[in-house]
């Protein structure tokens, strides 16, 4: 289903035999274009290559890849689900932070009062609990007065922001932190325990992986499933056979609002451990750009979100080897997620 | 007077947004709408500094963002009118790569000196009580922004070349028949949104806060689009609704700066909080308005 | 399809790579001293390098650092936030033979423990925050004391103004910030009574269409002189030049944006500071050393990192005077917040006579009285 004016006339489709030699010539194109910027600014792409591979060989920084990875794997979700059903949801950075910020809530109150798994059980209930309401009034909005979820999920996530300082600077704000903007650091009882001693790679890749086995064994193998793919690709043909639009739009957003909320969770409970300024750093846009990668199939959106965690961690190498600011990435993740869209054709 | 103080910063606040906005309404009007307008505000504030940097003419710097912000949305163009891929998606990545780029291209012009545009107050105007410091006290491409909205006017809804651009978002396959390309349409209408994105970013480096800082643009793009909806692709409404937005973000400073207490956070949410009640209470209205090609693009996200 | 496979075969490399050698992690038992025998020092700043403010500043000390140990080589990284990101870079620069990290924001103090933790042979300093509780043998937090200058500017500020409203444009209220603006009022207030500072928050470090507007809506308001804790200065200076008001720096001597209006200002000298810390730590003397602490530097105890601007041109004879003589009471007294110090309510917070230490001051949360805004009360 075409959404632009291209007319099917003027356009010859390519034959499907070309498609994965275009694929490997896209894949090799992107790190080539972004080379070339580099070598505008002075620094020998192959070398900075060399130096980004290197450091990803590093198990320290491999750890950090699949803790990345993890989050951005939920995060990648709660735009595939929604994009099913032909929503779009650029929420992801409030619904994520709206899910940490309902942790943390749990935590305060909770975390030195009950077992510790108890309190992680909770925390990961409201943090999906959270970040799926927040996700709601998007969808509330769609329905009700029409509004684009683009833009709604994208304006609230200004306003989740304002929401988590404005608790982190007065009311939660940890008086023990000596006038620093932060909640009180979670008990460690309450914490996602960790593969190994001495590692940093949390049980919060394996909420993701079940994460991930859920929404391929809702969409694939529940009715529910069935009908959002229905909504997604013909919308006035769901109508027609008796489906509620309304409501699947609603589940669609709330369960990508859901994920958001545990991804949240996941980087609270697994890496930051408390609130602070800054604390989700482009997750939700980056799980974006994961899900699209991936066109919104489940399994590769995992593999996305480990490809653009490897390219993330390869920034500091960018950094401190090549000399270049770190929001270079996004200009690689950018030229990589273009050659890709541009490579498929729409039927 | 804290009235006109926030009317008179919502002019020069909401100018950047305005001249964003004015792009988009284009675009969307052809049929393609630009979430990477954001992108385009960003390459013309860093073109126009960098450029009124090296040449010591602001108006060197405009016509430079103008340029840049043009040619970010040409990859947009491309993407969605040639590749065809999902005009939403691209935007954001166009986004992406415009912030990017600026970030590694800009950092040489942080905190770097440049001669930027002076506000002038039109004689005579200008002393009006209330309206005089509201809209007649600022910066050149202020003024040129009130001429702009109106010329747009007359474009799309008087002239033929709006009818062709309007035929595009609404009636592509009428309009091939009378031997326009609506494809060709949507390019110029995208690189022109564009190109005035680009104006915008310009405004904010050389003219407003004089000077570049990266992701300087903190979100007026996507307000302007937002604003384009809820302006029901109208430029005249536009305004309106960039001035509101302006005068929601000079709100906060100018109750500080007299000694009124609000939180500071609430404060800063309120512009957005603002464009979405706004959405919401023009919402209905725009679901028809919307040029018809348009809505097609909203109603559905292609998931192959 | 082709692509996913090969991505499969990349993620499970990945995971090899993670479980491989979990244990030995990249800190081993430190041999000598910690902190001695590297090849490099390195620096992460929050922000670039050529803000015209903070991160400048101490990418100049870094330099100087450089030019002082010339067998060291001197790593930087800039824009690293403060988050797990920094510890990610620090140990970048751990894993290529530094020794020696300096942190220099206030936010990478977390991330900046971590990494001395888990590598006892490095030394990590940290800027400008605070350590709790038992302080690591390889870690030291350091600055100094930032409101002594900005007391000294506020005293030239209180005396230049005509309409007696002073301005200070701020990112957010943390105990730094509301030390300067609290040591900016106290020092206008003590030449000029009816003084009183009028502050705007932008909830940025640096968004320099805040600044403007936030410069402007201060001068609307008869503000005439305009002071700020921002990373990036250039903004507010240059609308309160346009607007013929008075310009009090801070972080670094931006004179020649203000031909006419610049009294004075604060700035950060870190190069002799840095030096010394490092010179320290190379000689293997860190740990029971002074810096292996919260260490803190000010008028009385020793230089001042953090120095006074030069004087403008319209700044009078009798009012360098003035801050003269403040500038000696604070090197015996100790500071600009001797008591009695008075908060907006009118409650005593620092009884009369007394000076509060570091930590106190450093974990302040109110406005004094003469400042005009609100912050969060706690």
């Amino acid at each position: 289903m075409t959404d632009t004016a291209v007319e099917p006339a003027a356009v010859r489709p390519k034959t499907v035999d070309n498609r994965p030699l275009r694929w490997i010539g896209a894949i090799v194109a992107a790190p080539v274009i972004f080379g070339a910027f580099a070598a505008a600014k002075g620094v020998n792409p192959v070398a900075m290559y060399a130096d980004v591979l290197a450091s990803l060989a590093d198990p320290v920084q491999a750890q950090t890849v699949l803790v990345r990875g993890a989050i951005l794997l939920l995060a990648g979700l709660a735009v595939a689900v929604p994009a099913r059903a032909g929503l779009l949801n650029v929420g992801g950075e409030g619904q994520i932070v709206i899910g940490a910020v309902a942790a943390a809530g749990v935590a305060l109150v909770a975390d030195q009062r009950l077992p510790g798994g108890l309190v992680l059980v909770l925390m990961i209930v409201a943090a999906m609990a959270a970040g799926a309401a927040w996700a709601g009034i998007a969808a509330g909005l769609r329905l009700a007065v029409n509004v684009n979820e683009a833009i709604s999920t994208l304006l609230l996530n200004f306003v989740a922001i304002d929401i988590m300082l404005g608790l982190i600077y007065d009311p939660w704000k940890d008086a023990a932190g000596f006038g620093q903007p932060s909640s009180r650091p979670l008990e460690d009882t309450a914490r996602l325990p960790l593969f190994t001693t001495g590692g940093t790679v949390n049980a919060g890749i394996l909420l993701a992986l079940l994460a991930l086995v859920g929404v391929w064994f809702a969409l694939r193998r529940t009715a529910w499933g069935f009908r959002l793919r229905v909504v997604g690709g013909n919308p006035e043909a769901a109508r027609q056979a008796g489906m509620r639009v309304g409501p699947l739009l609603l589940s669609a957003m709330l369960a990508g609002g859901a994920l958001a909320g545990l991804a949240g969770l996941v980087h609270f409970a697994g890496t930051e451990f408390k609130l602070r300024p800054g604390m989700t750093t482009g997750f939700g846009y980056v799980g974006f750009l994961a899900s699209w990668l991936a066109m919104h199939r489940p399994a590769r959106v995992g593999l996305a979100a480990l490809l653009l965690a490897a390219i993330a961690m390869g920034g500091d190498s960018l950094q401190i080897d090549s000399g270049l600011p770190a929001a270079s990435l996004n200009v690689l993740m950018a030229v990589v997620l273009l050659v890709v869209l541009g490579v498929r054709r729409k039927s | 007077m804290i009235v006109v103080d926030v009317l008179a910063g919502g002019v020069r606040g909401g100018t950047a947004i305005l001249y964003a906005a004015l792009g988009e309404t284009l675009a969307e009007r052809a049929g393609v709408i630009n979430l990477g307008t954001e992108g385009s505000m960003l390459t013309g504030a860093l073109a126009a500094y960098a450029v009124t940097a090296g040449t010591g003419d602001p108006w060197a710097g405009v016509l430079a963002g103008a340029l840049a912000g043009a040619l970010l949305a040409a990859v947009h163009a491309f993407m969605v009118l040639s590749r065809g891929a999902n005009q939403l998606a691209t935007g954001l990545v166009v986004l992406f790569l415009g912030a990017g780029l600026t970030s590694m291209f800009g950092a040489a012009y942080v905190g770097r000196a440049i001669s930027p545009f002076q506000p002038y107050p039109i004689p005579g105007l200008s002393e009006i009580p209330w309206v005089g410091p509201i809209f007649f006290d600022h910066d050149p491409l202020v003024y040129a922004s009130y001429l702009l909205a109106p010329a747009l006017w007359l474009l799309l809804f008087r002239g033929r070349w709006g009818l062709v651009l309007r035929g595009a978002g609404e009636r592509p396959a009428v309009l091939a028949t009378y031997g326009h390309s609506p494809v060709l349409v949507r390019y110029l209408a995208v690189v022109g949104g564009g190109l005035l994105a680009g104006v915008g970013g310009a405004h904010l480096s050389t003219a407003y806060a004089n000077a570049w800082f990266e992701n300087m643009t903190a979100g007026r793009g996507f307000i302007a689009v937002a604003l384009v909806i809820f302006a029901a692709w109208h430029p005249l409404r536009a305004v309106g609704g960039a001035y509101l937005f302006g005068a929601a973000l000079a709100l906060s400073p100018a109750l500080q700066a007299r000694g009124y207490g609000f939180n500071q956070f609430a404060l800063d949410a309120l512009p957005y909080l603002v464009t979405i009640a706004a959405l919401i209470v023009l919402g209905r209205r725009q679901a028809n308005a919307a040029p018809e090609d348009l809505s097609r693009v909203f109603q559905l996200t292609p998931t192959r | 399809m082709r692509i996913p496979r090969l991505s499969a075969v990349a993620a499970a490399a990945l995971l090899l790579a993670a479980c491989a050698t979990n244990t030995t992690g990249s800190g081993g038992t430190a041999k000598g001293a910690p902190g001695t025998g590297g090849t490099k020092i390195g620096f992460i700043f929050v922000g670039p390098k050529d803000d015209y403010g903070y991160n400048q500043a101490a990418f100049e000390g870094s330099q100087e650092v450089a030019k002082a140990f010339p067998d060291l080589e001197v790593l930087t990284a800039e824009n690293v936030p403060e988050d797990d990101n920094a510890a990610r870079v620090m140990e970048g620069m751990i894993r290529k033979g530094a020794k020696i990290i300096f942190a220099t924001s206030y936010g990478h103090r977390d991330p900046a423990l971590k990494v001395a933790a888990a590598n006892p042979d490095v030394v990590v300093l940290q800027q400008g925050n605070i350590v709790d509780g038992t302080m690591p043998p390889n870690f030291g937090t350091y600055f100094g004391t930032v409101y002594e200058p900005v007391f000294l500017a506020g005293i030239v500020a209180g005396k230049a103004t005509r309409s007696n409203k002073l301005g200070y444009v701020y990112a957010f209220p943390i105990s730094q910030t509301l030390d300067n603006i609290n040591a900016f009022q106290l020092g206008a207030a003590s030449v000029n009574p009816a003084a009183k500072t009028y502050v705007v928050n932008t909830s940025s470090w640096c968004d320099p269409a805040k600044q403007a507007e936030a410069a402007k809506s201060l001068l609307s308001q008869g503000v005439d002189v305009i002071s700020q804790h921002q990373d990036c200065t250039a903004t507010v200076i240059r609308a309160t030049e346009a607007a013929g008001a008075y310009t009090v720096g801070y972080h670094a001597d931006a004179s020649p944006l203000a031909p006419k209006g610049w009294l004075t200002g604060s700035e950060w000298e870190w190069g002799p500071l840095y030096t010394k810390m490092v010179r320290t730590v190379v000689a293997g003397s860190f740990t029971g050393s002074p810096y292996n602490a919260n260490f803190r530097v000010g008028l009385k105890t020793g230089d001042n990192p953090f120095v006074q601007s030069p004087y403008g041109p319209a700044v009078s004879a009798g009012t360098k005077k003035l801050v003269d003589g403040a500038k000696a009471k604070i090197s015996t007294d100790g500071s600009p917040f001797l008591g009695p110090v008075v908060d907006q309510s009118g409650a005593v917070r620092v009884p009369a006579g007394t000076v509060p230490d570091y930590k106190t001051i450093e974990s302040i949360d109110y406005f004094v009285g003469g400042v005009v805004g609100r912050i969060p009360a706690s």
